[in-house]
C-alpha cells in the first residue's frame, strides 16, 4: 500500500477541472442536506485547506449527516469515531499489541488511520481522550510506543459538538480547539428546505443512496489547486491585521494564535478557488473571520457578563478595521461625517 | 469668590485695559488715574451689590451712582459736599460743553482739559457699567467687545491716518482675557471623554486632544489677529499703519510744546462744523481789508506743516513798527484802524488781528507779541468775549515793485529756516520745471501760484480728509483735489522748494459785508494761505486756494485770481462766492483716494490714479476673483476628473488576457501595470464621485462590497449598476489579481456610474456636486488635518528634547 504522503506532488487542475469536480462534490452533499449550500461549501473549502471542522449546534441538524456525507462523496477511508466518556486515547491512535505468532508487539492502527474521520460529540469524550487527536490533527502523524505513523492524505477531522447539553461533557481544551480550522454552525433549516426533507427522508435514507464522486488522489489535485490560488500582500497584510486586532481587541483576553493566521489564508484561498478565481479578495477573509477564528479566542470576563459572544465580537472588528491598500490613498470615510481618526468622544 | 463676581472684576480690569488706545488722546496719564478710581468704584458696587443679591436694575443703579459720584469727586464745581447737587450737573454740562470746544481747537495729544477729561472718564465709567451687565449679568462678553471698541473708536477717529497699534493690542488683550475668564471651562472640557467612569477626572489631566484645543484656540487668535493684518483695506492695510510713524495730522511742531493748538486740526475743525456761527465782527476804516490772521505754520517736515509755539514779549512792551525795520522798509504802509468783536464762541490763545499791529487795546488778559510770527498769543487768557480796537499798518506794494526783491542769501537765516523741505523728488522735478524760465523771486512765485488753476486741474473739494503730512501733501499735487489747507500747504513747499521763505498763515477771510466798513466772519471764513518773504517787503501773502470756493476770499494786484482773465488787480467780495462749496460739511469718514495707492508710493512712481474709474473696476475684479477662489475646488476637480479620464482611456487596450486556473508567475509588464494604474485611477475616480454625491465611503469595506452598496443604497438600474460594478471588479482585479483587468471601457462606466447618481440625487447635491465639490474639500481638509498632526507631533518631540534641559528635572534627578 503506497500512502500518498503529505507535500508529494500533486498537479493542479485547471479552472474548468476544478469547478466539475469540485462542484459534483457539493451537489452530491447537497442532495442529502437541503438549503445550505453555504455550509457545505464552507466545509468543502476547509476539506481543501487541508484543515479540521468541527460542527457546533443543536442536536438534530444535521451535523453527522453533513460529516457523513461529505465522507461518503469522497472515495476513500472513511472512519467514525464515537466520543463517549469512557473511550480512550488507544481506541482513537491505535494500540501495540502482542502477536504470539511473531512473538512481537504489532501494531493495530486506531480510528485516525484514515483520510476522513467523523469525530461525533468529541466534547463527551474525556480530555485524556480529546488530547490523543492533538498530534495527529496538526502534525499528521501518531506516536506509539515510539514509533512515529505518518497518517494518510488527504487527511481531515470532522467532529461534532453540543453547545447545549453540557452535563457530562468535557469542554474542549484551547489547545484542542485551535487545531480545528473552522468552526461552523448548521442553523435550523428554511421552512422550504424543511419541506423537501420530509418529502425526501420520508421513506428512506438518502444518505444510503448517496455515490462517491471523486476519490482521494483527485482531493489531493484539488488541494493543490487551491494551493496555488494568489494572495497578494495586501491581502495577506489584511489576514495579519484581522489576527492583529483579535489579539488587541479590549474585549479578548486570548487573541487568536499565528497558526490561525496561517488557516485563514488556506482557507480564504480554498474558497477563492470554489468561487472560480484564482486570487484571494479581502471579501473572502471577511468572509471566514467569524467561522475561522471566533472559536479560538476566550472573551474577557466582562464580556461574557455583557453576554458577548466571540461571534459577535469578532465580526465587529471586521466591520471596525479598515483595508489595507498596496498604496497611498487618503482614507475617505464619511460614514457619518467624520474621519477614521475622529474620537468617539463628544461631550461638554 | 463666587464666578459671577470674579467676572465683574475681570470685566473691570479688560474695560481699563480696553481704555488703553486714550493713551494716544492725551498728553499726559491723567485721564488713566481719574479712569482707574472710577472704575474700581463701579466695580466695588458692583461686588457688593452682587453679595446682597440685588436684582440687576439695582445693580444697574449702583453702578450708575458709583459713577456719578467719581464724577463729582473727581471734578467738583465747588458747591458740593460729597453728594451730587443740582449745580453739579449744571457743571457737568458746562464741561462737556467744554469739551466740545476743546476737541476743535486742539489737536492731539491734547493736555489735561477738564472737559476732555471728563468726558473720558464718563465714557469709560459708562463702558464699564456696559461690560459688567453684560459679562457679569448677562453672560455674553463677545458683546462687550462693542462698548470697548466704542473707545478704540476715538483714536481712531481722531488719527485719520495713522493709529498706533500697540494701545490696541493692550485693549485686545483685555477682551481677550475676559472671553478666556468665561470659555476657559470650556476650552479646558475640549475633547475630553465623556464617560461614565471619568466623571471626577481633574481637567487639568494631560491629554492630546486638550492640548489640541488649547493650541486650536491659540491658532484662532493667531489667524485672527495676523489675518486682517494682510488685508488690504480701502486706507491700507493696518501693515502699512505699522511702518509709518505714529503721529497723526500735521501737528509736528518741530518738537516743541506737545498740548499746543493744532492750527490745521482748528482749522478743518471751523470749516466741517455743521452750524455757521456768527465768531467775529469786524469794524475798520479800510476799504476791501485783506485776511485776519492769527496764527502761522513754519515748519515744514516729513509729517507736514506744523507750527512751532510763538515766543515773544508782552505786548506792554509794544509792538514793532515795520516801515521802520530794513526787512519790511520798501513797501509803503497806511495805518488804519480795527474794532474786532469775538464772541464767546471762539475761545483760543491767538488772538485775530490784521497784518503789523501797531497797538491794541481793550484786551483782556495778558498778551504777548511775537514779531517773527506777527502772532499775538497769550498763555492763559482766551480770546472769548474778547473786543479790542487794532491799530495796523497795510502795507501796499505792486508787481513790479515786488519783482526788485534780492534773493535772499543762503547764509541768511530766514532762508535757512524757512526752506526747510522734506525730500520729493517728483515736487522738486515740478518746481524746477515751473520756475525754470524765471528770473526774479516775485516771478518764481508767481510760476508757482499761477500752477495752481483749474486748467491745471486743481480743484476745491472741502471733504477731502488729507491728513496734512508731507506725503499726503505731495498726493495732493498728483490728485489735485483739496481745500484751502492743501493749497497753501503744497504752496509753501513748492515755494520753499524753489529756495525762496515761505510759511502757512491761519487765519480768517474777510466775512460777509454787513455794511460798507463792518464785516461778519463766521466760522466757515476759517482760512488758510501762503505768505512769502520777499527782501524788503516782509512777508507777503499769497492765496492760492481758488477765490470762487471761499467765501470773502479777496485778491491782490501782486496775486490776482489765477482763473480771471485780466491779470488786473480784482477781489471776489465776500458775497460773490454764492456756490461757495464750503458750506458743504464733509462727513468726515471719506478716505482721499490716493491712499488706495499707498501715499507716497503713487507720487515716487510717478502713477497718477484717475480717481473715480478705478473704483467700480477694483469692484469688478475683486467680485471676480472672490468667484474665482470659490470655483477653485471645482477647477481642481475638472482638472482631476480629466487627468483620470485620460489615464483611463489612453492606449489601445488588449485583448482580455486569460486568467486560467493554471498559475503563473506574476508578470508585470507595461500593459498589466499600466491596466492596474488605470484601474485604481477610475477607481479613485468613482469614490470622489461617491463624495461629491454625498454618498457614504467606508474605508472597511471591500471595493466589491463597496460597488453593491452603491448600487443597492442609490437605486442604480441596467448601465449604471453594470457600470459600478465593472468598476468594482477593475478594482478588485488591480489590487489583488496576478493580472489586472484588461481593456475595460472605464471610462465610459465612470460616465454612466456619475449620471446614475445624478439622477437620483437631489437638485442642491447635484449643485454642490459641481460648484463646490465635497471631495476636493475633504481631501484638502485631510491634507491639512494631516499636515497639522505632522507639525504637532514635530513640536512635541521637540518639547520631549527641550525638556531634558528642564532645570527642574536636573534637580529631581540630583536628589
Amino acid at each position: 500500500m503506497t500512502t500518498p504522503t503529505w507535500g508529494e506532488p500533486a498537479g493542479p487542475l485547471t479552472n474548468a477541472e476544478f469547478a466539475t469536480a469540485t462542484q459534483a462534490i457539493m451537489a452530491n452533499i447537497e442532495q442529502v442536506i437541503e438549503g445550505k449550500s453555504a455550509t457545505v461549501r464552507l466545509a468543502l473549502a476547509v476539506l481543501l485547506a487541508e484543515g479540521h471542522l468541527l460542527i457546533e449546534d443543536v442536536p438534530g441538524v444535521g451535523k453527522t449527516k453533513l460529516a457523513k456525507a461529505l465522507a461518503r462523496s469522497i472515495d476513500c477511508s472513511v472512519r467514525r469515531i464515537q466520543f463517549t466518556p469512557d473511550l480512550l486515547p488507544s481506541d482513537v491512535t491505535g494500540v501495540s499489541v502482542y502477536n504470539q505468532e511473531t512473538r512481537d508487539f504489532e501494531f493495530k492502527p486506531g480510528a485516525v488511520f484514515a483520510n476522513l474521520v467523523v469525530g461525533d460529540e468529541i466534547n463527551r469524550a474525556s480530555p485524556k481522550t480529546q488530547s490523543a487527536l492533538l498530534e495527529c490533527m496538526e502534525e499528521r502523524q501518531v506516536t506509539v510506543d515510539g514509533t512515529t505513523y505518518e497518517l494518510q492524505a488527504p487527511f481531515m477531522v470532522i467532529a461534532t459538538q453540543n453547545p447545549i447539553e453540557m452535563e457530562g461533557t468535557y469542554p474542549l481544551p484551547e489547545a484542542q480547539r485551535d487545531r480545528f480550522t473552522a468552526r461552523i454552525a448548521m442553523g435550523y433549516p428554511d421552512p422550504r428546505a424543511e419541506l423537501a426533507m420530509l418529502s425526501g427522508h420520508g421513506d428512506h435514507d438518502p444518505l444510503t443512496d448517496l455515490r462517491a464522486v471523486t476519490d482521494a488522489a483527485m482531493v489531493r489535485r484539488l488541494i493543490a489547486t487551491a494551493r496555488d490560488v494568489h494572495a497578494a500582500e495586501a491581502v495577506q497584510q489584511y489576514a495579519i491585521a484581522l489576527v492583529t486586532a483579535t489579539r488587541e481587541a479590549p474585549e479578548i483576553r486570548l487573541g487568536a494564535s499565528p497558526r490561525s493566521t496561517l488557516q485563514l489564508l488556506r482557507t480564504a484561498k480554498a474558497v477563492a478557488a470554489l468561487e472560480g478565481r484564482d486570487y484571494v479578495l479581502p471579501d473572502d477573509l471577511q468572509a471566514l473571520a467569524v467561522p475561522v477564528l471566533a472559536h479560538r479566542i476566550i472573551p474577557t470576563a466582562d464580556a461574557q457578563l455583557n453576554r458577548r459572544t466571540t461571534d459577535t465580537i469578532v465580526s465587529e472588528i471586521v466591520h471596525r478595521l479598515p483595508l489595507p491598500h498596496d498604496r497611498a490613498r487618503n482614507p475617505y470615510d464619511t460614514r457619518d461625517g467624520r474621519t477614521p481618526t475622529s474620537y468617539e468622544s463628544r461631550g461638554r | 469668590m463666587t464666578g459671577r463676581r470674579r467676572l465683574g472684576l475681570i470685566a473691570a480690569a479688560a474695560t481699563l485695559l480696553a481704555a488703553a488706545p486714550l493713551s494716544s488722546i492725551f498728553d499726559s496719564w491723567t485721564w488713566l488715574f481719574q479712569s482707574i478710581l472710577t472704575v474700581v468704584l463701579i466695580a466695588g458696587a458692583a461686588v457688593a451689590a452682587r453679595t446682597l443679591r440685588f436684582p440687576t436694575w439695582a445693580q444697574t443703579i449702583a453702578m450708575i451712582f458709583a459713577l456719578v459720584l467719581a464724577l463729582t469727586w473727581i471734578f467738583p464745581s465747588g458747591k458740593e459736599l460729597l453728594i451730587p447737587q443740582p449745580a453739579t450737573f449744571t457743571h457737568f454740562a458746562d464741561l462737556i460743553r467744554q469739551a466740545g470746544e476743546d476737541t476743535r481747537s486742539y489737536g492731539v495729544p491734547v493736555p489735561d482739559r477738564d472737559g476732555l477729561l471728563f468726558v473720558a472718564v464718563l465714557g469709560i465709567g459708562a463702558v464699564a457699567i456696559v461690560v459688567d451687565l453684560l459679562t457679569a449679568v448677562f453672560r455674553r462678553p463677545a458683546l462687550a467687545g462693542l462698548p470697548m471698541l466704542a473707545i478704540y473708536s476715538i483714536p481712531v477717529a481722531v488719527y485719520l491716518d495713522s493709529v498706533p497699534v500697540f494701545p490696541f493690542i493692550i485693549g485686545a488683550t483685555g477682551y481677550m482675557w475676559l472671553l478666556v475668564a468665561d470659555n476657559v471651562d470650556r476650552v479646558r472640557r475640549f475633547g475630553r471623554r465623556f464617560t461614565g467612569d471619568g466623571r471626577d477626572v481633574d481637567v487639568w489631566e494631560p491629554s492630546p486632544l486638550a492640548s489640541a484645543g488649547r493650541r486650536l484656540g491659540m491658532v484662532g487668535v493667531l489667524v485672527a489677529v495676523l489675518l486682517p493684518l494682510a488685508v488690504p483695506t480701502v486706507s491700507g492695510g493696518l501693515l502699512t499703519r505699522l511702518t509709518q510713524s505714529g503721529s497723526g495730522i500735521g501737528l509736528g511742531p518741530g518738537g516743541t510744546g506737545n498740548g499746543q493748538i493744532n492750527l490745521f486740526a482748528a482749522l478743518s475743525g471751523q470749516l466741517t462744523q455743521n452750524a455757521t456761527i456768527n465768531i467775529i465782527k469786524v469794524r475798520t476804516n479800510e476799504r476791501e481789508p485783506f485776511y485776519l490772521r492769527f496764527g502761522v505754520a513754519d515748519v515744514l517736515n516729513a509729517d507736514g506743516v506744523g507750527n512751532t509755539a510763538p515766543r515773544g514779549n508782552p505786548m506792554s512792551e509794544g509792538l514793532a513798527d515795520p516801515s521802520t525795520q530794513a526787512s519790511t522798509d520798501r513797501a509803503t504802509y497806511t495805518e488804519y484802524e480795527a474794532e474786532i468783536e469775538v464772541a464767546d464762541g471762539l475761545r483760543q490763545n491767538m488772538l485775530p488781528v490784521y497784518n503789523y499791529p501797531t497797538g491794541v487795546d481793550g484786551l483782556k488778559g495778558n498778551w504777548s507779541y511775537d514779531g517773527g510770527q506777527q502772532v499775538l498769543y497769550s498763555t492763559k487768557s482766551t480770546t472769548g468775549n474778547q473786543k479790542y480796537k487794532v491799530t495796523y499798518l497795510r502795507p501796499r506794494y505792486t508787481a513790479a515793485q515786488l519783482r526788485t526783491a534780492e534773493p535772499l542769501d543762503e547764509s541768511n537765516g530766514l532762508y535757512r529756516e524757512f526752506t526747510a523741505v522734506p525730500a520729493d523728488e517728483a515736487v522738486q522735478t515740478r518746481v524746477d520745471e515751473l520756475i525754470e524760465d524765471e528770473d526774479t523771486d516775485y516771478d518764481k512765485v508767481r510760476a508757482i501760484y499761477d500752477s495752481f488753476s483749474s486748467k491745471n486741474g486743481f480743484k476745491y473739494n472741502l471733504s477731502t480728509q488729507n491728513t496734512g503730512t508731507a506725503s499726503d501733501i505731495a498726493a495732493f499735487l498728483q490728485n489735485k483735489s483739496g481745500y484751502c489747507q492743501q493749497y497753501a500747504a503744497a504752496m509753501t513747499w513748492m515755494v520753499r522748494a524753489a529756495g525762496i521763505p515761505a510759511r502757512v498763515a491761519f487765519g480768517f477771510t474777510r466775512g460777509t459785508a454787513l455794511d460798507d466798513n463792518t464785516y461778519q466772519i463766521t466760522n466757515r471764513n476759517a482760512h488758510a494761505w501762503t505768505e512769502v518773504y520777499l527782501d524788503g517787503f516782509g512777508w507777503v501773502p499769497f492765496d492760492a486756494t481758488p477765490a470762487g470756493n471761499v467765501q470773502g476770499s479777496t485778491r491782490s494786484s501782486w496775486a490776482p485770481d489765477v482763473e480771471s482773465p485780466a491779470p488786473e488787480a480784482s477781489s471776489s467780495a465776500g458775497a460773490a462766492a454764492p456756490g461757495a462749496e464750503s458750506s458743504a460739511a464733509p462727513g468726515g469718514v471719506e478716505r482721499p483716494e490716493q491712499a488706495n495707492d499707498g501715499g507716497g508710493t503713487a507720487l515716487d512712481e510717478g502713477v497718477v490714479p484717475d480717481d473715480g474709474s478705478w473704483t467700480p473696476l477694483l469692484v469688478v475684479a475683486g467680485i471676480a476673483l472672490f468667484l474665482a477662489i470659490l470655483l477653485i475646488p471645482a477647477f481642481r476637480r475638472a482638472l482631476l476628473r480629466r487627468r483620470r479620464h485620460a489615464a483611463t482611456t489612453g492606449g489601445p487596450a488588449p485583448a482580455v488576457s486569460s486568467t486560467s486556473g493554471v498559475a503563473g508567475d506574476i508578470t508585470v509588464t507595461t500593459e498589466s501595470a499600466r491596466a492596474r494604474e488605470d484601474a485604481h485611477a477610475a477607481w479613485d475616480e468613482l469614490i470622489d464621485t461617491m463624495v461629491d454625491f454625498r454618498v457614504p465611503v467606508d474605508p472597511t469595506e471591500t471595493p466589491r462590497v463597496t460597488t453593491q452598496r452603491l448600487v443597492r443604497d442609490n437605486l442604480l438600474t441596467d448601465n449604471p449598476a453594470e457600470a459600478a460594478a465593472l468598476l468594482g471588479r477593475a478594482e478588485e482585479r488591480a489590487r489583488y489579481a496576478r493580472q489586472p483587468m484588461q481593456g475595460a471601457e472605464l471610462t465610459a462606466a465612470l460616465r454612466q456610474v456619475r449620471t446614475g447618481l445624478a439622477g437620483t440625487a437631489t437638485f442642491r447635491t447635484k449643485a454642490r456636486a459641481t460648484l463646490i465639490p465635497p471631495s476636493v474639500l475633504l481631501s484638502w481638509r485631510l491634507t491639512i488635518a494631516d499636515q497639522s498632526g505632522r507639525a504637532a507631533e514635530a513640536m512635541s518631540r521637540l518639547r520631549e528634547s527641550a525638556s531634558r534641559f528642564n532645570p527642574r528635572r536636573l534637580l529631581s534627578r540630583s536628589r
